[in-house]
């Protein structure tokens, strides 16, 4: 095993304790190895302050997004007063708005579950070798980062389904734009071509779920009513109809 | 399939399989889950951390740090099914972090509330609070500089921990030696960065 597979397995958790003993003894007397190590161990520390920096952004946004932060504390004491009661008045607001009318970013919470996979049924011990088999099992386990990755790579890419299953991919992880993108062109679609395998109208209540999660709630309620009041489709219409009623 | 409606039950309610699910998203990075968590949890954690005299200003932040260090456990595999509430995590992380502020030296068994298989999950990773050494200022300068690819190579290898053989996978290369050679022509790049500076 030569040095830079041991320094590889070191930092995935792997060594032997034979290889561990290797280790040691090359850390303790071959400087080149050292050096390289210590330039490994530099580079995930700051590779690891880059990612909790970001992720210290992101739970700093999840704070942000609880409570509109209400910053008018001012020295003078009228003014406290006066915010007060602007507070209470616009707290007791909120309550009655939430209420009765939930949030987009709830509805969205509230109805938002990725479709199934009805494409390609995995079965247990069932070994299937293609890109697409591997996408799915992926896309079923969640881990939505690999099957998009997947999906980018069988030779269909561009066909409706895989585009469609990627979308969903896309929407689980947050990346709501990249969603849309896709979804769009789906719902969009008019294909008859194969009606067995058409998403389109599937798509559209995913593009409508989208906009609520961006806060676009016009372009939301053009797409539930299309699918409210779209007389061959039975795909999620009393939902949509429901969710109208919140969004007027 | 995981219903995100389910969330709102209790996430600590929840069963083993759904457990393993959660896990699972968190390491695909799924922000809705972080973001239920976050919020399933928060108010428990600020009323906790009263308890040691902490307003709910600083508990905030030494929550947000919880989080992460519950996270990076999940990222690298010390968490692997969570056999605790997540709250027990949460709160036996943030305690550490709290008597660190503290600086007091309390003997007290900070682990007592965690079972004894979750033992050897990290309660603690250097913040910001380290100075960088010169080297590691100019590894951060010029990693920032790298392609998408090297910094995803380098992010899944060196903080999320996962072997060249999973990352020949993840990132779909035709076999481990090209992940290889990519990965040592990105190390390169840094290296020779940094010896022009020199």
């Amino acid at each position: 095993m030569n040095k830079i597979d041991l320094i590889d397995k070191y930092f995935s958790n792997s060594l032997s304790p034979k290889e561990q003993l290797k280790f040691n003894e090359l850390l303790e007397n071959d400087e080149q190895f050292k050096k390289e190590f210590d330039f490994q161990k530099d580079l995930q520390q700051v590779i690891s302050r880059d990612q909790r920096k970001d992720l210290k952004e992101v739970l700093q946004n999840f704070e942000k997004d609880r409570k509109p932060s209400v910053n008018l504390f001012n020295n003078s004491k009228e003014w406290l007063v006066a915010a007060s009661i602007i507070i209470i008045v616009g707290l007791g607001f909120l309550f009655v708005k939430s209420n009765f009318y939930p949030s987009s970013e709830k509805l969205f919470a509230q109805n938002y579950e990725p479709y199934r996979n009805i494409v390609l049924p995995i079965e247990r011990g069932e070994n299937s070798n293609t890109i697409e088999h591997s996408a799915f099992v992926a896309y079923e386990n969640g881990n939505y980062h690999k099957a998009i990755n997947l999906f980018n790579s069988v030779p269909n890419k561009n066909e409706q389904y895989i585009q469609f299953y990627k979308s969903m991919c896309y929407m689980s992880l947050n990346k709501t734009k990249e969603a849309i993108a896709l979804l769009k062109t789906i719902a969009d679609s008019n294909n008859k071509v194969n009606p067995e395998n058409n998403f389109a109208e599937i798509a559209n209540w995913y593009l409508a779920l989208s906009y609520l999660n961006t806060g676009e709630t016009d372009k939301a309620s053009k797409r539930f009513s299309m699918i409210a009041n779209n007389r061959g489709n039975v795909y999620k219409k009393e939902e949509s109809k429901k969710i109208l009623n919140y969004l007027d | 399939m995981l219903k995100i409606a389910e969330f709102s039950l209790s996430l600590s309610r929840m069963k083993e399989e759904n457990s393993n699910k959660i896990i699972k998203l968190i390491k695909s990075g799924d922000q809705l889950v972080l973001k239920k968590i976050y919020d399933d949890n928060r108010e428990a954690f600020i009323k906790f951390s009263r308890k040691y005299n902490i307003e709910s200003y600083d508990a905030i932040d030494i929550y947000q740090d919880a989080i992460i260090v519950f996270y990076e456990n999940i990222v690298n595999g010390k968490i692997t099914d969570l056999s605790s509430k997540i709250s027990t995590y949460l709160f036996a992380i943030g305690k550490y972090k709290i008597f660190q502020m503290h600086k007091r030296s309390y003997k007290i068994e900070l682990r007592s509330e965690l079972l004894v298989e979750e033992e050897n999950i990290s309660l603690d990773v250097n913040f910001q609070d380290e100075k960088l050494t010169n080297q590691q200022e100019l590894l951060k300068k010029y990693y920032s500089r790298l392609g998408k690819r090297c910094k995803e190579i380098l992010k899944l290898f060196y903080y999320e921990g996962y072997t060249l053989d999973e990352i020949t996978d993840i990132l779909t290369y035709s076999d481990k030696k090209v992940l290889k050679s990519q990965k040592s022509r990105c190390m390169k790049q840094l290296k020779d960065w940094i010896k022009k500076e020199l």
